[in-house]
């Protein structure tokens, strides 16, 4: 138990000098040691670009590239900044599905027409269609089958369930199944376009990340406020050109009765009604940019973006063959605006303008170029901790965790003299070790985390005391202080190893079923009980046997 | 140091009060049964929902100003307490709290709420320009539903898990004894929080794990010495048997039990409002549970029949060449 040899004592070094390695980083301000470079988020172009920059910073600075220069991961309560949960509805993500399919149905139904001209009404996630004639049920049938799409890219499951519910009628359905297959292809569908809308230079900390099958959990580091990323998100982000309807006798019409066959009433940002074609000229998958701009008119904000070749080609043509008359640009249900067409467009040059603060022009740039998301995000959690609050609990920490530790510290040289102070020096490079261990493996640091270290220091301690007991034991059943030493080591192992495993299986499930912060908690607290096995059961054994063979003390004050 | 000062052998009779203990035990378990269904657990928002804003109170700004916003916004009954922010100096602030909001036409409560949030910034930022949001959070039921049951389940996994090692490396009336200890200490500590109010939440279910892993932890090393002394000593009496055990451990008991309170009341004066919660039931619960291993844990071993000498199955050593 006393006998280390060299290559014990090597390993030992080892763990000691890497562990302070990794935790040296914390020591200095952010930036000194050059910053590490972050994976990229994604495979998009400026994310590699900003990696590569990274690295070519990392190569450049003074600190030598092989020692480590990553610092604890602070989290969310640490560091302030924004968490939102948002969830996906399955149902509703199913229900868009099926309105845009819709026009290839009805297209696919209205060659040698098989169906009567108005156009069958979607019922959310189903859509009953009626035929002419009974005879044609097996046409129809074969026609809608092979329009039919699978979820995601290839192979797999049907979006749609075709079904015969009478001689002449077919229900068009999304299953149960179906709707959780899109919800999870949407799910991925959409942390692309929310990190496009949030961060499009990629430039920002904030992370996005799925959590089941229907939920995505944002967070955004640094944010004080949550209300403009939830602004962001909370739109679709539909953007359609459709031509439209001002006259005034017709939207009273379509407001008395009802709308004709194909037209909707829609309000603009004034809440003035318009009557808009349901089937757009142009919609956003047409849009190749989008960025803010200027009205040339009173240089305020607006909304600039260019269409794409078949985009453009289209909305040329519309505008040449309806000269004189009104078309929408309708986003998420409302007209931004509805302009008359004096000549045709061409170029496939946009521009909205409105009553937009810069800010928001910027923002609605960023939604238009992100693209649709395929269904609403519903906020079903958030949690935000301004940047004071987030200081003022680090320094809380801090000090709850020196005093914590110098309180621990004096108890011990009080209690067991010098053979305490050993377990001191011991606890020290413990809590160097946590460090560096929560630094090398990357994981985060919470308000309840620093509790969980506290908690270690104090439990640590718990292994020296057990051997420096059974060594007060062995003394006193008349051992010499080396024989002593080794009987209380021997003797305490099985205890000591007991007694952490237990206190381990309640971290690990904490770590497996607990959420943000409280999982922070059973990290530190995981890695300080094997931190401080280590430390207390080898470390301080080590220290007390240099002791040993150095003083070669007669008797033990313990 | 100090400690060669401390008796060598101290030979206090633990079993000997049994009886009284076990009793005073079952009262304690009995009256936090019946706080914790009269009373009830506060509920922290984790667990029930709604919302809890903190602002730093602005200048010249008191209570009954953020009331009259709160109350112009139909959030139901909402809750305005001043009270002293995290941190060294400590800044006062006002914290804001609402319960679940009722939906509305075509929304769910889990947006409602969201959307409740974002008005109460909004009001504030409108009544108090500048106004500093220490913190904000909005709990929606579906949320706070999953969190409460995936919080007890982790409770019940790990006393199961407990329940399974301590029957591995131990006999099963030792495990019998070791189980009773955890479930007293977890259902006193929850008491505890019934009898005070204080709230009950995410970290409060963390603080109970850890509760439960040091209190196996403190039985698991008496357990051990009482292994070891019932094998030696044949035919000592069994509560004499464990009385010795307890009194070898006894030093070292208080001593860890000591300093982890160091370290814990460390936490409860400076580490700020956010954690007092966290470690106060930490520093209950490890009092509880030095006190249950062998009050509890021992004192079931006793009552259930102390097997000694050889006839001591000899149990799995495990570890004895690591």
């Amino acid at each position: 138990m006393l006998n280390f040899p060299a290559w014990k004592v090597v390993l030992i070094l080892i763990v000691l000098v890497w562990g302070a390695l990794m935790a040296l980083p914390n020591a200095f301000s952010d930036g000194f040691l050059g910053v590490a470079p972050r994976e990229p988020q994604s495979d998009a172009p400026q994310d590699i670009a900003a990696y590569e920059q990274q690295l070519g910073a990392a190569e450049d600075s003074w600190w030598p590239s092989f020692l480590p220069t990553g610092k604890v991961n602070l989290g969310l309560d640490l560091q302030g900044g924004v968490y939102l949960l948002t969830q996906i509805d399955p149902e509703e993500v199913a229900a868009n599905r099926l309105e845009t399919l819709q026009t290839d149905i009805v297209q696919a139904l209205n060659r040698d027409p098989l169906i009567e001209r108005n156009v069958p009404e979607q019922q959310g996630t189903t859509l009953p269609i009626q035929l002419r004639n009974a005879e044609d049920m097996d046409d129809a049938l074969r026609r809608l089958r092979r329009i039919n799409p699978t979820v995601g890219a290839t192979g797999g499951q049907k979006v749609l369930s075709i079904e015969q519910t009478a001689p002449e009628r077919i229900l068009v359905s999304v299953s149960e199944d179906a709707q959780q297959a899109l919800a999870a292809d949407a799910q991925s569908t959409m942390i692309t376009i929310i990190r496009r809308r949030l961060d499009p230079d990629g430039v920002s900390e904030i992370s996005i990340t799925p959590q089941g099958d229907t939920r995505i959990v944002i967070e955004a580091p640094g944010e004080a406020d949550p209300r403009r990323i939830k602004n962001i998100l909370s739109q679709a982000g539909r953007l359609t050109f459709n031509m439209a309807n001002t006259d005034q006798s017709s939207i009273n019409a379509a407001q008395a009765t009802r709308p004709p066959p194909g037209f909707e009433l829609l309000e603009d940002q004034l809440g003035r009604l318009i009557l808009v074609n349901r089937t757009p000229v142009v919609t956003g998958s047409d849009i190749a940019t989008a960025s803010q701009g200027r009205d040339p008119d009173d240089n305020s904000p607006a909304v600039d973006f260019r269409l794409n070749g078949t985009g453009a080609e289209r909305f040329g043509q519309t505008t040449a063959s309806n000269r004189g008359r009104i078309f929408a640009i309708v986003l998420d249900g409302t007209v931004m605006s509805a302009p008359r067409i004096n000549e045709p467009i061409w170029g496939g040059n946009v521009q909205i303008t409105g009553d937009f603060e810069l800010e928001e022009a910027q923002d609605l740039a960023d939604i238009i170029e992100a693209g649709e998301l395929p269904a609403k995000l519903n906020f079903i959690e958030e949690r935000t901790v301004g940047p004071g609050l987030g200081a003022d609990s680090i320094r809380a920490g801090t000090n709850a965790s020196l005093i914590g530790l110098a309180l621990v510290g004096v108890f011990m040289i009080i209690a067991y003299g010098l053979i305490g102070g050993f377990a001191v020096g011991s606890l020290l490079f413990n809590i160097v070790l946590i460090l560096g261990a929560l630094s090398g493996l990357g994981a985060t640091l919470t308000l309840p985390g620093i509790a969980g270290i506290v908690l270690t220091i104090g439990m640590a301690v718990d292994a020296n005391v057990i051997v420096f007991e059974r060594i007060r034991e062995e003394q006193q059943n008349g051992r010499s202080p080396t024989t002593a030493v080794i009987a209380g080591y021997e003797r305490a192992l099985s205890s000591i190893l007991d007694a952490n495993i237990t206190t381990f299986i309640a971290a690990a499930i904490l770590y497996l079923l607990g959420s943000g912060p409280v999982k922070g908690f059973a990290v530190t607290l995981a890695i300080g009980i094997v931190t401080s096995v280590f430390t207390a059961f080898v470390v301080t054994r080590w220290f007390t046997a240099m002791w040993l063979r150095a003083a070669r003390p007669r008797k033990l004050s313990i | 140091m100090l400690l060669q000062y401390w008796p060598k052998s101290t030979n206090v009779p633990f079993m000997s009060y049994r009886l009284p203990a076990l009793l005073f035990s079952a009262i304690l378990i009995a009256a936090s049964f019946a706080l914790i269904f009269t009373k009830g657990l506060n509920f922290g928002i984790d667990f029930a929902g709604g919302s809890v804003i903190e602002i730093e109170q602005p200048e010249g700004v008191q209570e009954e100003d953020v009331r009259e916003v709160m109350s112009s916004l139909d959030l139901g009954e909402v809750g305005v307490n001043a009270a002293r922010g995290t941190g060294v100096e400590g800044v006062e602030v006002i914290v804001i709290r609402f319960a679940t909001q009722q939906a509305e036409e075509g929304m769910d409560q889990d947006t409602a709420q969201q959307q409740a949030n974002d008005r109460v910034r909004a009001a504030l930022n409108e009544a108090f320009s500048g106004v500093n949001v220490r913190s904000s959070a909005a709990v929606g039921p579906k949320v706070s539903g999953e969190l409460l049951r995936s919080g007890l389940m982790a409770l019940g996994v790990a006393l199961l898990l407990m329940m399974a090692y301590i029957s591995v490396r131990f006999q099963w009336k030792y495990a019998l004894g070791a189980v009773a200890a955890l479930f007293h200490d977890v259902i006193i500590t929850m008491g505890m929080f019934a009898l005070t109010q204080f709230e009950f939440n995410l970290s409060t279910i963390a603080a109970l794990l850890t509760i439960v892993g040091y209190s196996m932890n403190d039985t698991v090393i008496v357990f051990d010495r009482v292994r070891e002394e019932a094998r030696k000593y044949k035919k000592m009496e069994a509560d004499k048997v464990i009385n010795l055990a307890v009194n070898q451990t006894m030093s070292r008991t208080l001593l860890t039990s000591g300093t982890t309170l160091l370290a814990l009341l460390s936490i409860y004066l400076f580490g700020g409002t956010v954690l007092s919660g966290m470690s106060f039931a930490l520093i209950f619960g490890i009092v509880i549970g030095t006190y249950s291993s062998v009050f509890v844990a021992s004192a079931v071993l006793l009552l259930l029949g102390l097997e000694q000498g050889e006839k001591q199955r000899k149990e799995v050593e495990g570890f004895q060449g690591v």
